[in-house]
């Protein structure tokens, strides 16, 4: 089952490369619609079939494909990686639906299902080399997304993440194959390697390499700069993908093979992790207080919020990892609906800017649905309850304060000042008074209404049930959590030595 | 007969030097296009169905609400007020403006009051509803007069209103009212400035009632005028309001009121009040020019002063209004716009229908619609001044015509200010 | 002489002035000793009115009243008397604008025969009816 969700869509794009005949952006835009929504599907199928009690991959498939390099054909599924994968089915679906009338619709589309089909082949890999594989599979796809469909910079902003996530894929393989060679280990499969032999320093150096790598993908400050730029200069729909499934790459290696993989040493970068998780809140919340643009101000907004995955990652506990495993999924669910209303906004109004938006409340002459959707978003990402980022947002606290209580206090404090930067956007785009001379903007359709609906309704079902959110990774945290206290408990107890 | 006067004097150097012109040959400040007239006919008509109900139900409360300490059912129109018969429509007008329609209440008003936006419901339903003719607005028009009533500089009724022949109108009237009522009479005693004022605002309906009665079957005419073909132009239209003006502007302004049988005369018609000077004149100053701040998702600075200081500065009624609507009573006249949106012709909502959000911001589209009348109006009320006041525009003496023009000049100076809608209103686009 | 109404009823081109003094009761008044300076409009002067005006007016008497006793300067006020003068009072109340630079104005209106005289005050013929403002 696992197959099909990576081959499906990679077929699916050749599908929409090749298809004969002169068709329309609609009409591809319907193929493409079917087969993202068949991939949902097959996800859904995945998820009721999904044993959550059962720790441990699930839905294994494994087939030798160059043994002599190491590299297998091995595919798993358990409580990390399971959410994330139905985050991306969900949001390529959304993705999709909300791009209309897009020039060489053919080309677009494909590349979108092409990169599900990666970000899919990543999530479900459980051989290193497989994983880098699917990695760097999505780069070029997402280097044109970007500088064929974004705006007046995009050429600036493609080269720059193409550039920066180029150098993390490197890092990451460099990382991957010192840790398979020093380990001796036969081949790059997630199971065969074990690091906990190795000597402290080795652990460390490719502990950090792994760090830097998957820190240029999340982002984390100061490895971030690449971000803004993208994000503001991407297409909506291409930014909801990049914001709500390809960040979540980074996290998930993070704590796969940071945490799965050197749990002997994660204690020890632990610390450091979490001053940079509360760094990048802080510094996310201050820079976007300041911005004009609203776009730049969610792609702030974007890094900062993934600190807080990091905060519960460091704190390793099995609360504080079934917080970040959430956060993710929120984060990805808000980021989607902020960018989808903010990308309907200018493309009815015709500008992004702060100081020029005004009364977009109206209800006769304005947004009406689109901003109060604006404003649910808003409460969501400032982790009001009754919406999932509170679930998310607490569970992490929850987890991350007895472990790391200055860290933690700091990230609420960061919490307060996102519902600043929420509260100058709304007020400056929702309220005030419409001006006559400016407000002869198209309706909104419904098929841009769609997508927003289909999201505030995820975030608030979550929010009030959060249950269905959380019990997937319960688990598979647990499960994670166990290698690391215990190796910890070795490291700092060691059995007594055996030399008297 | 005439020559254009525009040649007999040289260009104006005024910013809207245009309107100036067209002003001097006989024209509006709106342009003279046929999508303007067909705009501002249709509004004018669906404007006079709820300005019938206006000034019945204003006229009521000025004359048999009276002091109603709690006039829960004031805006409950009887049927002896819907009934009252207009002095300038039906047979037994005094000058019968309106030719065709009857003096009693207008079918398509009867109609909505019986069905409301909704269906058929008891009155008491539909009034707390809120599914009725919006009457607050009558009443903050209401409200605007007897605010800015001293500061005009027109007609003599504010003043009035201080002396002690009023005083011991209201006197008579208030003893008369609450006679066998010990409870008010005590208060009276207390607090007598506070009844006299109330009366003071009861006169001041019973001003804007009057008026209204006039302009109701105005506008109508105009309308049927309009559909038979006889107002072919803006000007056509304007001039017709300005023969309307003169006509009527004899028309006595007083305040009776019946308290049980008897009919008491707080302002006698022997006061000599006329029409022009203390209602029309007074109306167009405070609800065309000036009214109160722009209430709703609008907050002022005091300290850089965004309100003026000068009550006559005040710069907030229709023709400087940003016709969005807020919901409160006043202007913008959501609550007009509302009720004009139930009265529109069939070639106004088609016309509506084609632009903008079509019927999602017909609302808007009708008011925007509105302002351009009422400029058509303030025309009116110009050249109708110009006339009474000045020169024909035809007058041979120079002299006489740059009077005219320095008058034309002033009254236009007060659109110059940023808020003004006499640029906006230049354009078709102006939606 | 004959006093202000016997010169008006007499001339030939008073008699809109005449039926309106004559309605709104002021007959009286005008043939007290006075003195009074009256500006009266010609019969040309009410045609120039927009149809209707007179009608009404004629029908509520207090209005018509206060017209035409703006027409009414307490006084025997002669053309020169006025030609040092800037504004006048009227019986009505409101002040009347008057100017002999250019021709003998009375607000609006132009004199067309001055100094008629007569027992209880002078008459200038005005071809226009003024009003207050």
């Amino acid at each position: 089952m696992l197959s099909t969700l990576i081959w499906m869509p990679m077929l699916g794009a050749l599908i929409v490369g090749f298809l004969p005949g002169n068709l329309t952006a609609s009409r591809l835009r319907f193929i493409a619609l079917a087969i993202a929504s068949l991939i949902l599907l097959i996800t859904i199928g995945l998820l009721s079939q999904f044993d959550l009690t059962a720790s441990g991959l699930q839905f294994q498939e494994s087939l030798p494909w160059i043994p002599h390099l190491g590299l297998n054909y091995q595919l798993g599924i358990d409580g990390l990686s399971l959410p994330l994968l139905a985050l991306s089915s969900l949001l390529t679906w959304i993705a999709i639906y909300g791009s209309h009338e897009v020039e060489r619709s053919r080309i677009y589309y494909a590349l979108i299902l092409f990169v599900n089909a990666a970000v899919a082949g990543a999530f479900v890999s459980q051989n290193l080399l497989l994983f880098v594989i699917f990695y760097e599979l999505e780069l070029i796809p997402l280097y044109l997304l970007i500088n064929i469909w974004g705006g007046p910079k995009r050429g600036y902003a493609a080269t720059k993440f193409l550039i920066y996530t180029a150098l993390s894929g490197v890092l990451i393989l460099a990382a991957f194959l010192g840790m398979t060679w020093l380990s001796n280990s036969t081949s790059f499969d997630y199971e065969a390697i074990i690091t906990q032999g190795l000597p402290l320093r080795e652990q460390l150096i490719l502990l950090t390499m792994l760090l830097v790598g998957f820190g240029i993908k999340i982002p984390l400050v100061p490895l971030h700069t690449w971000l803004p730029d993208a994000y503001t200069e991407a297409s909506p729909p291409v930014a909801i993908l990049l914001g709500g499934v390809l960040a979540k790459l980074g996290t998930y290696g993070l704590i796969r093979f940071g945490l799965g993989l050197f749990p002997e040493t994660w204690g020890i970068v632990a610390p450091g992790l979490a001053i940079i998780g509360t760094i990048s809140v802080l510094y996310g919340a201050l820079s976007a207080i300041a911005q004009k643009d609203i776009k730049r101000m969610v792609a702030y907004s974007s890094i900062g919020h993934m600190g807080y995955i990091l905060l519960g990652g460091a704190a390793a506990n099995s609360l504080s990892l079934v917080g970040t495993i959430s956060q993710m999924v929120a984060h990805g669910l808000i980021l989607a609906l902020l960018f989808h209303l903010v990308g309907v906004i200018e493309s009815k109004v015709g500008t992004r800017e702060l100081d020029i938006l005004n009364g977009l409340l109206n209800p006769i002459r304005g947004l009406p649905l689109i901003t109060s959707l604006l404003i649910l978003a808003g409460m969501a990402s400032a982790g009001i309850p009754g919406l999932v980022g509170f679930i998310s947002e607490f569970i992490v606290f929850q987890g991350s304060f007895p472990v790391f209580p200055l860290q933690t206090i700091l990230c609420v404090v960061g919490t307060g000042l996102t519902a600043v930067y929420f509260v100058i956007l709304l007020n400056r785009t929702c309220f005030g008074k419409l001006d006559n001379y400016q407000a002869y903007y198209p309706k909104v359709t419904s098929q841009e209404r769609l997508p927003a609906l289909v999201l505030a309704a995820i975030i608030f079902i979550l929010g009030v049930q959060p249950n269905w959110l959380v019990r997937w990774s319960e688990t598979t945290s647990t499960t994670l959590i166990a290698a690391v206290t215990i190796n910890q408990q070795v490291a700092i107890n060691p059995p007594p030595s055996t030399d008297n | 007969m005439t020559t254009a006067t525009a040649t007999k004097l040289p260009p104006s150097q005024h910013e809207f030097a245009e309107v100036i012109h067209r002003l001097e040959a006989g024209g509006a400040m709106l342009p003279d296009t046929p999508e303007n007239l067909m705009q501002i006919i249709g509004i004018y008509k669906a404007y006079a169905v709820p300005m019938d109900f206006y000034w019945r139900d204003l006229l009521y409360i000025a004359e048999r609400v009276f002091l109603n300490p709690l006039p829960f059912f004031k805006y409950f129109l009887p049927k002896e007020y819907l009934e009252l018969h207009n002095h300038y429509a039906g047979d037994d007008a005094d000058l019968r403006i309106w030719q065709k329609g009857e003096a009693t209440a207008h079918p398509e008003l009867l109609a909505f009051m019986e069905k409301g936006e909704t269906f058929k419901m008891p009155k008491l339903l539909h009034h707390l509803w809120h599914d009725r003719v919006n009457m607050e607005f009558a009443e903050a028009c209401m409200q605007a007069m007897l605010w800015h009533g001293r500061d005009m500089g027109w007609g003599k009724f504010d003043a009035y209103l201080d002396t002690p022949e009023y005083k011991a109108a209201a006197d008579r009237a208030i003893k008369a009212y609450f006679k066998g009522n010990p409870l008010m009479l005590g208060l009276y005693k207390l607090f007598p400035e506070m009844f006299i004022e109330q009366v003071r605002q009861l006169s001041y309906y019973s001003n804007l009632g009057l008026f209204w009665e006039v302009m109701a079957p105005v506008f109508f005419e105009m309308s049927d005028l309009y559909d038979s073909g006889g107002i072919k132009s803006v000007p056509d239209a304007m001039n017709f309001l300005v023969n309307g003006i003169f006509a009527v502007a004899g028309r006595p302004i007083y305040h009776h009121v019946y308290i049980g049988g008897e009919m008491y005369e707080i302002i006698p018609k022997s006061c000599g009040f006329t029409w022009l000077y203390e209602a029309a004149l007074p109306y167009v100053e405070a609800v065309f020019y000036r009214t109160a701040p722009f209430r709703g998702t609008k907050s002022y600075n005091a300290q850089v002063k965004q309100i003026p200081d000068e009550q006559k500065d005040f710069h907030y009624g229709i023709l400087y209004a940003d016709v969005f609507p807020v919901g409160t009573a006043g202007i913008p006249p959501t609550l007009l716009m509302q009720d004009m949106l139930h009265f529109l012709p069939p070639y106004l909502v088609d016309y509506y229908r084609q632009h903008c959000r079509g019927e999602d911001d017909a609302l808007i589209q009708l008011g925007i619609t509105f302002q351009r009348s009422m400029y058509c109006v303030t025309s009116a009320v110009i050249q109708a001044l110009r006339g009474a006041l000045l020169y024909p525009l035809d007058d041979p003496n120079p002299k006489h015509l740059q009077a005219n023009r320095d008058f034309f000049e002033k009254q236009i100076d007060r659109f110059r200010r940023p808020e003004a809608r006499l640029r906006d209103i230049q354009s078709q686009n102006y939606r | 002489m004959a006093d202000i109404v016997d010169i008006a009823v007499t001339a030939d081109n008073f008699k809109t002035l005449v039926a309106a003094v004559q309605a709104a009761g002021l007959v009286d008044t005008l043939k007290s000793p006075g003195p009074f300076t009256v500006f009266a409009p010609t019969d040309e002067a009410f045609a120039q009115l927009p149809p209707g005006t007179i009608h009404t007016l004629l029908q509520n008497i207090p209005q018509l009243a206060r017209i035409l006793t703006y027409h009414v300067v307490p006084g025997k006020l002669m053309a020169a008397d006025i030609a040092k003068l800037d504004s006048l009072t009227s019986v009505e109340g409101s002040p009347i604008r008057v100017s002999t630079a250019d021709g003998f104005e009375v607000k609006n209106a132009t004199v067309l025969a001055p100094d008629i005289e007569a027992d209880n005050g002078v008459i200038h013929v005005i071809n226009r009816v003024i009003l207050m403002g």
